[in-house]
């Protein structure tokens, strides 16, 4: 709920759609966003009329401006709330989204596009699950839920189902997750979001990304398959787990770069400014 | 040597299959990680993890093993010694808590070795221990069976080759003091019929160590007889004569009124080898025990009876090891991802 959580985003591209909104639209209309002239007799609009343009115009039409207006965009979140997204303390992952959560329900409301959600682990989760809305205290309740909420079971498979209601429209997506495992899914799912401008948002946590500074015996079991691997911890190990989670982050970015996305990674505390940067920055 | 192994209380093998638990158990005392796939193969990491997992195993294994309590179990095993079987018949009577003549009773004048016997003397019967003792620690390969007699006869050690069993049996002798009656005759037979029933596998010695005869009547004589001719026993006896008691070789028709004449003539009479040893001072008594050591050395066969040997407390300070290693090691496991 801190306020350094807030941020803005930004839609590179035009949106279509008829109503109106705060992002740069396709549609003509009122608008200060000059496109071109027509005559009056295509647009009946006396209004817009431009006398210098008329004047000059050879046919001795008279001339109508046209321009875009700003139109809104519907934004979906997905989050993720698998198994892995469990980990942490004191601060889960699952928190560190609800945080985002929260920050992207004002963000929503003050850009004036409805906000829908909904979470997924191996099937969608329905009762995460929160329609269309421009009411700021419903994602905030939303986000609360997200805090309580289990992280029980493995798997990604309904990110697919999760999505469904979104394929092929136009959209900002927000994808949070911590992108372990997901490998099938994730390209179907980009694959189904070719219109919607997806952002992912990468949450990873300083105790996974970061090895523990003691030296000895580590025993880790994998959240979501039960596997146990067994680590003797010690400054080259330390560099080699560096180097794979360097390693993992660049191949994350590769998959994304070759759909012209750029994730933004998250880490304890998730800090606002950081993604509307990310959004300035973004392409 | 039979190498199997039994079990006091095998049912607690039944719980043998909990050692696989540790080699199964992934989730115990792991920290939980959300993708281990990402993280670096381990290789030493992996085998200490192993190691460790396999010393539990072991740990629990060796519980449950020492609570089914594996031993050897009781056995015979044939043993060969050198030397003889000894039976020590040893008189207990009052007398033999008087003293001897002093070392030294040679230069003493007639009038005083009365007095300083009774004041500076060796107790008889402490010298005898002290001595046969020494005679049986010299004697590894001899089997020893401990008997005392006053009126009747307490055997303390059966035939055995555990010194220390003997030793004790020998000092056990030295407890209170001695009774009033001496019957030479009834701890003869009783002493006898010990060797019955055993297989014959060496010469078999009665040492017979008293200070007092006594006068036997026929029926005795007979029974003695007929047991050392039957038994096929040798007789040694150590004759611990005191100050003014009658020497044995004394002739004459007379002297078969002495007790202690007439027991050694009997003796004489005997079909199997007999041999008297007066002993006045330590050193005489010592003399007679260095001979009877001399007299007996001959290859000597026999089964021995090796109680159950319990293998549980090695077992149990095996797995304490491996407990102990188990905690050390715990030690140098990390607890948290910080």
């Amino acid at each position: 709920m801190s306020p350094t959580h807030d941020f803005h985003y930004r839609v590179g591209a035009r949106v279509g759609g008829f109503r109106p909104g705060a992002h740069a639209g396709l549609a003509f209309g009122a608008g200060d966003d000059f496109v071109t002239h027509a005559t009056l007799f295509a647009r009946p609009d006396p209004r817009r009329i431009d006398l210098r343009a008329s004047l000059r115009d050879p046919r001795g039409e008279w001339l109508v401006r046209l321009a875009r207006q700003r139109s809104h965009i519907p934004v979906f979140a997905l989050i993720d709330v698998s198994a892995s997204m469990g980990f942490g303390t004191p601060t889960r992952k699952l928190d560190l989204a609800a945080d985002f959560v929260a920050a992207l329900g004002r963000a929503a409301t003050a850009a004036g596009d409805p906000l829908s959600l909904s979470a997924f682990d191996d099937a969608e989760r329905p009762e995460l699950r929160l329609a269309p809305s421009r009411q700021p205290a419903l994602v905030a309740q939303y986000a609360e839920q997200l805090r309580t909420a289990e992280c029980r079971s493995a798997g990604h498979g309904g990110l697919i189902d999760a999505l469904a209601p979104l394929a092929g429209r136009q959209a900002q997506v927000f994808l949070v997750s911590d992108f372990h495992r997901h490998d099938a899914e994730l390209d179907t799912a980009l694959d189904l979001l070719g219109r919607a401008r997806v952002t992912p948002i990468v949450i990873w946590s300083p105790s996974e990304t970061e090895p523990p500074a003691g030296d000895g015996l580590l025993r880790l079991r994998d959240l979501e398959n039960g596997r146990l691997r067994e680590l003797w911890l010690r400054p080259e190990l330390r560099r080699r787990w560096r180097s794979a989670v360097a390693e993992r982050r660049r191949a994350l970015d590769l998959r994304f770069q070759a759909r012209g996305i750029r994730a933004f990674y998250m880490s304890d505390p998730f800090v606002g400014d950081a993604l509307t940067r990310h959004f300035l920055e973004g392409a | 040597m039979i190498t199997e192994v039994d079990f006091l209380r095998p049912a607690w093998l039944a719980l043998m299959p909990l050692a696989i638990l540790p080699l199964w158990a992934r989730s115990t005392e792991a920290i939980a990680y959300p993708d281990v796939g990402w993280l670096p193969e381990d290789r030493l990491g992996r085998l200490i993890g192993l190691a460790l997992r396999v010393l539990s195993a072991l740990a629990i294994a060796a519980v449950v093993l020492a609570l089914a309590a594996p031993g050897r179990p009781q056995s015979m095993a044939l043993r060969t010694g050198r030397g003889a079987e000894v039976l020590l018949l040893i008189d207990r009577s009052r007398s033999m808590d008087e003293r001897m003549l002093p070392s030294d009773w040679r230069e003493l004048s007639p009038y005083d070795i009365r007095h300083q016997t009774e004041s500076r003397g060796p107790v008889k019967s402490q010298a005898a221990r002290k001595l046969l003792g020494e005679f049986v620690a010299r004697r590894p390969d001899d089997r020893f069976a401990v008997s005392f007699f006053s009126a009747s006869t307490l055997h303390v050690v059966p035939f055995t080759q555990h010194d220390e069993v003997v030793q004790a049996g020998i000092t056990a002798g030295g407890v209170h003091r001695g009774l009033s009656e001496t019957d030479v005759g009834r701890a003869l037979i009783s002493s006898v019929a010990r060797f019955e029933n055993r297989a014959y596998t060496g010469s078999r010695i009665i040492l017979l160590v008293s200070d007092g005869g006594a006068r036997l009547d026929e029926d005795t004589r007979l029974a003695i007889r007929a047991g050392f001719e039957r038994q096929r026993v040798a007789l040694y006896w150590i004759y611990l004569k005191g100050f003014g008691r009658p020497d044995l070789e004394q002739a004459g028709e007379a002297s078969e009124a002495i007790p202690e004449v007439a027991l050694h003539r009997f003796f004489e009479t005997l079909p199997t080898p007999y041999r008297a040893y007066q002993a006045e001072s330590p050193e005489d008594l010592a003399a007679a025990v260095e001979d009877v050591g001399r007299q007996q050395n001959h290859p000597l066969d026999f089964e021995e009876l090796i109680p159950r040997q319990d293998y549980s407390r090695h077992i149990i300070v095996t797995a304490l090891l491996l407990v102990a290693t188990l905690l050390a090691a715990g030690r140098w496991q990390l607890r948290s991802l910080r």
